[in-house]
């Protein structure tokens, strides 16, 4: 009788990857960093925060369950725990693979009163994308997100680890082409960066 | 134990009486010395405090030197606040009740409200916390949160997210108990939700016990869901028999059918956990192959007859030849195994009976030493060795577990395989398969002072590790082995190693094993292998399985087919229809654990007592009836009438069990004497 009101039947469920069975894909550089990363904490649980870093910058700015998974194997703590941690920030891109650039549009007060919506109405149009969603060919993501504290700037869009603002459409249009010619991915670039925060100078990859 | 002065106690006043607590005890403990109830969702005794839910919250006070109380300006969370000195607490005030008011309708916020069909409707927290402290309406009128409803993260347990308050006792449970960390939140804020990496399987092999500390219906059992109203269910103590540890767990049923298992405290055997194997493996009580009428062989069929037709064909077989033999297995309570040796021995003057199934036979110890489980837990030094004990004896490993988190022991594991023990073992010597003795023997060389280069390059764990190994081994460390290492080679060996480098235990597996052995079944001249090998050629003249099926048990099963179909006469005396059922010539059905009184001794000599939950099928009876009757057929006398008598018989007869009887045993059980 329960079988009947249950949502797929209770025996396919996929398990979890055994150790043996992951597709381990750390660089070289990947794994020397996170060796260094791991001496810097005294449990290898506080280490999952710059561990899901290396991820998202080795597994092209989205942390997939593969990603998740790797991380968890290499610090030695449960899939689950990691996929916790990753889930509860937002700056890890764990809900779907973001663009090659993301469109962080601040729409709290100050921005808000200085045109963000417009801005973000103008991006619609020009690109076709709305909160959440990516371009077709896999170049930009819009977010709106939260104050990003530079209301002097207002209105103020985040692209990778760099901040634009006051933008007009103008300005927008520009950053836009001139994002259409950057060659890597601001994603993985920003991911770089804050792993390269957590290093001390030693231990940075020449 | 400690003295009680060495304790650092403080004074905290409750509700204005004073009180006297150690110092640092948490308030939400504290107020139920003096029987207060705090309310408490997330909290739970045997974890570590969160303070997650806010349910628990209290006014909280410091007395001034003029003798006034001055409140802090904000209720605190009694499930994470240690008592301290001067401390003043409010339980009960017109504040505390308001703010329990807002918790709960914070709660039911997002909560379904779906009880008429929700399983824990009428067993609920949730429902009597509201009951007893919430608002009587909401004013939440908004869209509800929804979100996927029965999803079944294994074959046990269902999730129904939206019923989920956020409280964290099951993802505490797989990290700070079972410790296999399946279990986390995903995501934050109201949207967070406890499941497995990528809602994939939850594979814990404890996953049962989540769905107990549920506050709520958010995590159910999917054998379970929607079976039963649980003011419906009739609910009684019972024992669990699947494996040796004999864990007390509550039996619940309706209409004479097991519907679930919950586990039932018992601070010296399971704690409050059960295993999946215990709560989910009590399928057989309701199996349609139950046995109901006895059945004897007329010319190729089975036939049903009555129960003196089928004593007299016994009779006839066993009292014509002394060359017989019997085989027990798994799960005979004392009173069966007692009565079975007796009518062997003085019925049928055979002692050939044998219940154990290892390769070689355990070592008797005479000095009865068996150092209870609940005493691995203060071990500094745990080694476990050759047993998976997640597989073998889950409740053990909960101990070895616990020892380990709560009181930092040392664990040491040595397995041929990779166990479950090794995420949180100090070292793991893995060695080749069947070099357990030699690994033994390296041990004691260790500590003795001894090169063991040899015995490392024969085991293939390096010999720095069995050094270190041997130097964490002192007399009060808990070696733990069971009987699977029993059928290993040289198994004596090892364990004779293993004997003088701490406290050995070598656990029975199957239920009642070890009374077995205490009763003294198993003391004939053959073993269970050599009785059935002297079955195939055609040597034994009878044979008496007493609820074991032997292709279950036994790895030979050409040997176990040979043996049935060779043998003149073949008593199958069980509860349900087992491989050796097509063999009989004679069935006699017999009552499972749950449907008779009788007691069971688990694999540290504790002896339970296990009374009827269901009645009997058809016409089963208890095995020790069986035996009684035939006996009183065999020589007239005075029967025994219940399970009680047969405890006390044995107990004249047995030292061990002396006191030990059905009436005479307290709830939570004893030790062997």
């Amino acid at each position: 009788m329960s079988e009947l009101v249950q949502l797929g039947a209770p025996h396919d469920r996929p398990r979890p990857p055994r150790a043996d069975e992951l597709n381990l894909r750390f660089s070289e550089q990947g794994i020397h960093e996170l060796e260094a990363l791991k001496t810097h904490y005294p449990d290898l649980k506080s280490c999952i925060l710059p561990g899901l870093w290396i991820a998202q910058r080795e597994y092209g700015g989205f942390l997939d369950g593969a990603a998740i998974a790797e991380v968890a194997h290499r610090l030695n703590r449960s899939y689950a725990e990691v996929e916790g941690v990753a889930t509860f920030y937002t700056m890890y891109n764990t809900a779907h693979k973001p663009g090659k650039h993301k469109l962080e549009l601040c729409t709290c007060l100050s921005c808000h009163l200085c045109g963000s919506y417009r801005l973000r109405d103008y991006i619609k149009s020009k690109l076709g994308i709305s909160h959440g969603e990516t371009t077709e060919d896999g170049l930009f993501t819009m977010e709106e997100v939260e104050c990003l504290d530079a209301c002097d700037r207002a209105p103020l869009m985040q692209v990778g680890d760099q901040y634009y603002g006051p933008l007009d459409e103008a300005k927008l249009d520009a950053l836009i082409d001139q994002l259409r010619n950057t060659e890597g991915s601001t994603v993985v670039k920003m991911a770089d960066e804050i792993v390269q925060v957590h290093l001390r100078d030693v231990e940075r990859h020449k | 134990m400690a003295a009680a002065t060495q304790i650092e106690t403080v004074t905290i006043t409750v509700n204005d009486l004073e009180l006297t607590v150690p110092k640092g005890e948490l308030i939400v403990e504290s107020v139920k010395r003096l029987g207060f109830e705090i309310p408490i969702f997330c909290y739970h005794p045997r974890m570590k405090p969160v303070g997650m839910c806010r349910m628990c919250i209290v006014e909280v006070g410091f007395k001034q030197p003029d003798g006034s109380v001055r409140k802090m300006p904000k209720p605190q969370a009694a499930c994470t606040l240690p008592a301290s000195e001067g401390m003043v607490v409010y339980t009960d005030t017109e504040a505390v009740h308001r703010d329990r008011k807002g918790v709960l309708e914070f709660l039911l916020v997002n909560h379904p409200l779906d009880c008429p069909i929700c399983d824990r409707g009428g067993e609920c927290p949730l429902q009597n916390n509201t009951l007893f402290y919430g608002p009587s309406t909401s004013r939440y009128v908004e869209i509800k949160r929804h979100l996927p409803k029965a999803y079944p993260l294994s074959k046990y347990v269902t999730l129904d997210l939206e019923r989920c308050i956020q409280c964290g006792r099951c993802v505490r449970f797989t990290e700070e108990i079972s410790g296999d960390s399946q279990l986390a939140f995903r995501f934050r804020g109201a949207n967070m939700q406890p499941s497995t990496f990528g809602l994939m399987e939850f594979e814990s092999k404890f996953s049962g016990n989540v769905i107990e500390i549920c506050p709520v219906g958010a995590l159910t059992s999917s054998k379970y869901r929607f079976r039963a109203r649980p003011w419906d269910l009739q609910t009684r103590p019972a024992i669990c028999t699947n494996c040796s540890n004999g864990c007390n767990v509550w039996m619940d049923y309706r209409v004479d059918k097991v519907v679930r298992i919950n586990g039932r405290t018992n601070e010296a055997i399971n704690e409050e956990w059960t295993c999946d194997r215990g709560k989910f493996g009590h399928d057989f009580y309701n199996s349609p192959d139950r046995l109901n009428v006895p059945l004897v062989r007329r010319g190729t069929a089975l036939v049903e007859t009555n129960w003196s037709e089928a004593y007299s064909d016994c009779i006839r077989a066993f009292t014509s030849s002394t060359n017989t033999a019997g085989l027990g297995g798994n799960a005979n309570s004392n009173e069966d195994l007692f009565a079975w040796k007796k009518l062997f021995n003085e019925g049928f003057k055979s002692n050939e009976l044998d219940y154990n199934w290892t390769k070689v036979a355990p070592i008797a110890d005479p000095t009865h030493a068996k150092p209870s489980i609940a005493s691995i837990e203060d071990a500094p030094s745990i080694l476990v060795f050759g047993s998976s004990l997640a597989d073998e004896l889950p409740i053990v490993f909960l101990r070895v577990r616990k020892a380990w988190f709560k009181n930092g022991a040392k664990v040491i594991v040595a397995h041929d395989q990779a166990t479950d023990a090794d995420s949180f073992a100090e070292l793991v010597l893995n060695y080749q398969p069947g070099t357990e003795a030699t690994l033994a023997q390296a041990l004691a060389d260790a500590k003795a002072g001894k090169s063991v280069e040899a015995a490392a390059k024969l085991t293939g764990v390096p010999a720095e590790k069995i050094a270190a190994a041997a130097a964490h081994l002192t007399s009060s460390t808990a070696i733990i082995t069971s009987h699977e290492l029993l059928n290993r080679p040289g198994a004596h060996d090892a364990l004779g190693a293993l004997k003088g480098l701490g406290e050995l235990r070598n656990y029975a597996l199957n239920a009642n094993d070890q009374g077995a052995a205490e009763i003294g079944i198993g003391t004939g001249t053959k073993r269970s292998a050599q009785i059935l090998a002297d079955a195939r050629d055609g040597k034994l003249d009878a044979l008496w399985l007493l609820g074991v099926d032997p292709f279950e048990v036994c790895e030979d099963h050409d040997l176990v087919q040979a043996a049935l179909e060779n043998v003149a006469f073949l008593v199958v005396q069980a509860h349900t229809k087992n491989g050796a059922f097509p063999y009989a010539s004679v069935v006699l059905p017999m009552t499972a654990p749950a449907e008779a009184d009788g007691t069971y001794t688990n694999a540290d000599r504790h002896i339970q007592r296990f009374g009827a939950v269901l009645p009997a099928k058809g016409e089963a009876k208890p095995a020790w009836k069986a035996f009684s009757e035939i006996s009183l057929r065999l020589k007239p006398g005075r029967p025994w009438f219940n399970a009680d008598e047969v405890g006390r018989a044995l107990g004249a007869e047995v030292a061990a069990f002396a006191n030990h009887s059905f009436n005479q045993l307290p709830t939570e059980g004893l030790p062997l004497v």
